[in-house]
C-alpha cells in the first residue's frame, strides 16, 4: 500500500527567523527528491547551504516513521542545511532529536506568511548535533590533560550564504559578518565588526559559551541551543553597539541575556 | 601581465553590461589593450551595447569548442583602436562554458598581449556567473541602492572569495571594488533608497564610484555606443572617474548630492 503523492510535495517559504522554511507535505525521501529536482534541476546551487527549518504543519496523514538520515542527506545534496523541525507530530519528535534536529514548537515560532502573532524571543533547547552512540566502558586512563582549544580566526567578512563552523573551540571574526551568513562555534564567538547574520555559540551544548560583538545586529543568536530572534528589532541600547550574549540572563538558565559591553 | 576584471552583481538588471562596456572603453581610451567578454550565454547583450551586433560571426563558445580561432572571434571596437569584444553565443546552452575552456581563452588573451580582460557576468549565482569570476584578479561589484541588490552583492562577494582561482589556490584574494549604479540623489534624499554610505557600510568594500541614474544610458544603448563616449553627460564623467580611480588616481566623488530646488524655483517653477 502506498499513500498518494501530494500535488506539491515540498514548498519553500521565507521565515522571519533568518532560516528558510521547507513546508513538507510528503516525507518519503525519494518523492521529496523528485519534487526538489523538478523545482531546482537546473540550479543545484540555488540555496548555497542555507539553514532550513522543516515544517510538517501541512502534512496530510502522519507517517509511522520518517527516514531522517535519508531526508538530511537529500537536503544536503540540494545545498540546504536542515537545523530543526516544527509542527511535527509529537510521536516523531524523539527520532528527529536523535537525528540532530532541533524540535521547535510550532505555536511559538511562526513565519510572517502564516500571519501568526509576532514573537520577539523564542527559547528552544537543541539537542547536541550527533546522536550519542553507546559509550564503551573507558579503560583506566591517566588524569586528563585539558586539550588545547582550537581557536578559529577569520580575517575576511563572512558573507550572505556562507557558513563558518569552529569545531571544538572559539571563533574570532576580524571583519564581521553579513545578514544571511551563519557562524557556529562549539565555544564562544568573538566578533570585531558587525554581527549581522545567525550566530550560534556553544553548539555542542556548552552553556558557558558567549557571543561578544563590537557592533551588535544579528538575525538570530543561540547559546547551547537556546535561541533568540529579533523580529521586533534590536533594543536601542545595544543595536549597532558593543554587546555580549550569555545564557542565564534574568537568573533564568533557559533564557539568553544580552547586555551592553563597555569598551575602553 | 594581464589583469582580469569581472563586472558582477548577483542581481539582474543593475547595470553590469552598461558598466562592462563603459569601463572597458575607458581603459582602452587610456591606452590599454583591452578585451571585453560577454559571459551571458543565451542572452547576448554586450554586442548590442557596443554596437557590433552585425559583425558577430563567431562567438566565445565557438572558440571554446575549437570551432573558431580566438582572433577570428574577437571583434575590433568601432570607437577605440585597442579594444576588442568577444561576444556570447545566443543559442548555446549555458553548460557550454567550461572552466578549462574559459581558462584557455584567457591564457590566449594573455599571450596576445592584452593588458586587461573585462568579464561581463550574467546575473545569478549559477554556473555562468561563477565562470565569469573564476579567473578574476579584481572584481567590480555592481549594486543599485536597494536592499535586494545589496544582499545579492554580498552573496556574490562570498562566492568570489570561495570559488575564484585565487581563493582555491590560496593566493592573494581577488581585489574588490564597489560600484553604485542607477543612483538618484533625489530619491536617496527623500529616503526612498539607500545612500552610498549605507551601502558601503553594509558591504564593507571600498567604493570605486557612483553612477547616477540617467536617460543618457538609454540613448547610449540605442545608439550602440558605450555611455562613456557621450561627452559632457554625468554618466560619461562618472565612468571616466571610475576608470581613473581604478588606475590609482584620486578623484572626489561627484553626482551624489541632491541640490534642493531653491525657493524661487519652487514658487515659479522653471527648469
Ligand atoms: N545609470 C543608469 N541610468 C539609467 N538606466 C540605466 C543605468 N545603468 C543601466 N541602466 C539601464 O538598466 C537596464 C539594465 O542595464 P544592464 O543591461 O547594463 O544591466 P545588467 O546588470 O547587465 O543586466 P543583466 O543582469 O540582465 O545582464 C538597461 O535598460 C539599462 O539601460
Ligand atoms: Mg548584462
Amino acid at each position: 500500500m502506498s499513500a498518494p503523492v501530494p500535488a506539491r510535495p515540498v514548498e519553500f517559504r521565507n521565515a522571519s527567523i533568518g532560516a528558510t522554511v521547507a513546508v513538507l507535505r510528503e516525507t518519503r525521501p525519494h518523492l521529496v527528491a523528485d519534487a526538489l529536482h523538478k523545482m531546482l534541476g537546473g540550479m543545484p546551487d540555488f540555496f548555497n547551504g542555507e539553514a532550513t527549518l522543516l515544517d510538517f504543519g501541512e502534512l496530510g496523514e502522519a507517517p509511522a516513521q520518517i527516514d531522517w538520515a535519508g531526508m538530511l542527506s537529500l537536503f544536503k545534496r540540494f545545498q540546504l542545511q536542515p537545523i530543526g523541525v516544527r509542527n511535527l507530530p509529537p510521536e516523531l519528535a524523539t527520532s528527529a532529536r536523535q537525528a540532530g534536529l532541533a524540535v521547535l514548537d510550532g505555536a511559538e515560532l511562526r513565519d510572517r506568511q502564516s500571519g501568526g502573532p509576532a514573537i520577539d524571543s523564542v527559547a528552544v533547547r537543541q539537542t547536541p548535533d550527533e546522536p550519542t552512540p553507546p559509550q564503551p566502558v573507558p579503560e583506566a586512563s591517566p588524569a586528563p590533560i585539558p586539550a588545547p582549544t582550537a581557536t578559529m580566526i577569520v580575517d575576511r567578512p563572512v558573507r550572505s550564504g556562507q557558513q563558518v563552523y569552529a569545531r571544538g573551540g572559539d571563533l574570532v571574526l576580524l571583519a564581521g559578518m553579513s545578514n544571511g551568513a551563519e557562524v557556529i562555534a562549539d565555544g564562544s564567538i568573538h566578533c570585531y565588526g558587525p554581527l549581522r547574520g545567525r550566530a550560534l555559540a556553544g553548539a555542542q551544548g556548552d552553556t558557558r559559551a558567549r557571543i561578544i560583538s563590537t557592533n551588535f545586529g544579528p538575525e538570530i543568536v543561540s547559546i547551547a541551543g537556546v535561541y533568540k530572534t529579533f523580529e521586533q528589532g534590536i533594543p536601542a541600547n545595544i543595536a549597532g553597539k558593543p554587546a555580549t550574549v550569555r545564557l542565564g540572563g534574568d537568573d533564568n538558565q533557559h533564557k539568553l541575556g544580552i547586555e551592553p559591553l563597555a569598551l575602553d | 601581465m594581464t589583469r582580469v576584471v569581472v563586472i558582477t552583481s548577483g542581481k539582474g538588471g543593475v547595470g553590469k553590461t552598461t558598466t562592462s562596456a563603459a569601463f572597458a572603453s575607458g581603459l582602452a581610451l587610456r591606452g590599454f589593450k583591452t578585451a571585453v567578454i560577454d559571459f551571458d550565454v543565451g542572452l547576448r547583450n554586450l554586442d548590442l551595447i557596443m554596437g557590433c551586433e552585425r559583425r558577430v560571426v563567431y562567438d566565445f563558445v565557438n572558440v571554446i569548442n575549437g570551432e573558431a580561432r580566438l582572433n577570428q572571434a574577437l571583434i575590433k571596437d568601432k570607437n577605440c583602436e585597442n579594444l576588442f569584444v568577444l561576444p556570447a553565443s545566443q543559442t548555446r546552452d549555458k553548460d557550454a562554458l567550461t572552466e578549462e575552456g574559459v581558462e584557455k581563452v584567457i591564457k590566449e588573451l594573455e599571450h596576445l598581449g592584452f593588458d586587461y580582460v573585462v568579464c561581463d557576468s550574467p546575473a545569478g549565482i549559477e554556473r555562468g556567473a561563477v565562470m565569469a569570476l573564476t579567473f578574476a584578479d579584481e572584481a567590480i561589484v555592481t549594486t543599485t541602492p536597494e536592499v535586494s541588490s545589496v544582499r545579492d552583492s554580498d552573496r556574490i562577494l562570498g562566492i568570489l572569495q570561495s570559488k575564484s582561482r585565487r581563493a582555491a589556490e590560496g593566493r592573494e584574494p581577488v581585489k574588490e571594488h564597489l560600484l553604485l549604479t542607477r543612483y538618484s540623489p533625489k530619491r536617496v534624499d527623500e529616503g526612498e533608497m539607500l545612500s552610498y554610505k549605507d551601502v558601503q557600510e553594509l558591504l564593507r568594500v571600498p567604493l570605486i564610484g557612483v553612477i547616477p541614474e540617467s536617460e543618457s544610458v538609454l540613448h547610449a544603448s540605442n545608439q550602440g555606443t558605450p555611455a562613456i563616449h557621450l561627452k559632457g553627460t554625468d554618466v560619461s564623467e562618472a565612468y571616466t572617474d571610475v576608470v581613473a580611480r581604478f588606475l590609482g588616481e584620486d578623484r572626489p566623488l561627484r553626482f551624489v548630492n541632491y541640490d534642493k530646488p531653491g525657493l524661487i524655483k519652487r514658487l515659479f517653477g522653471g527648469k
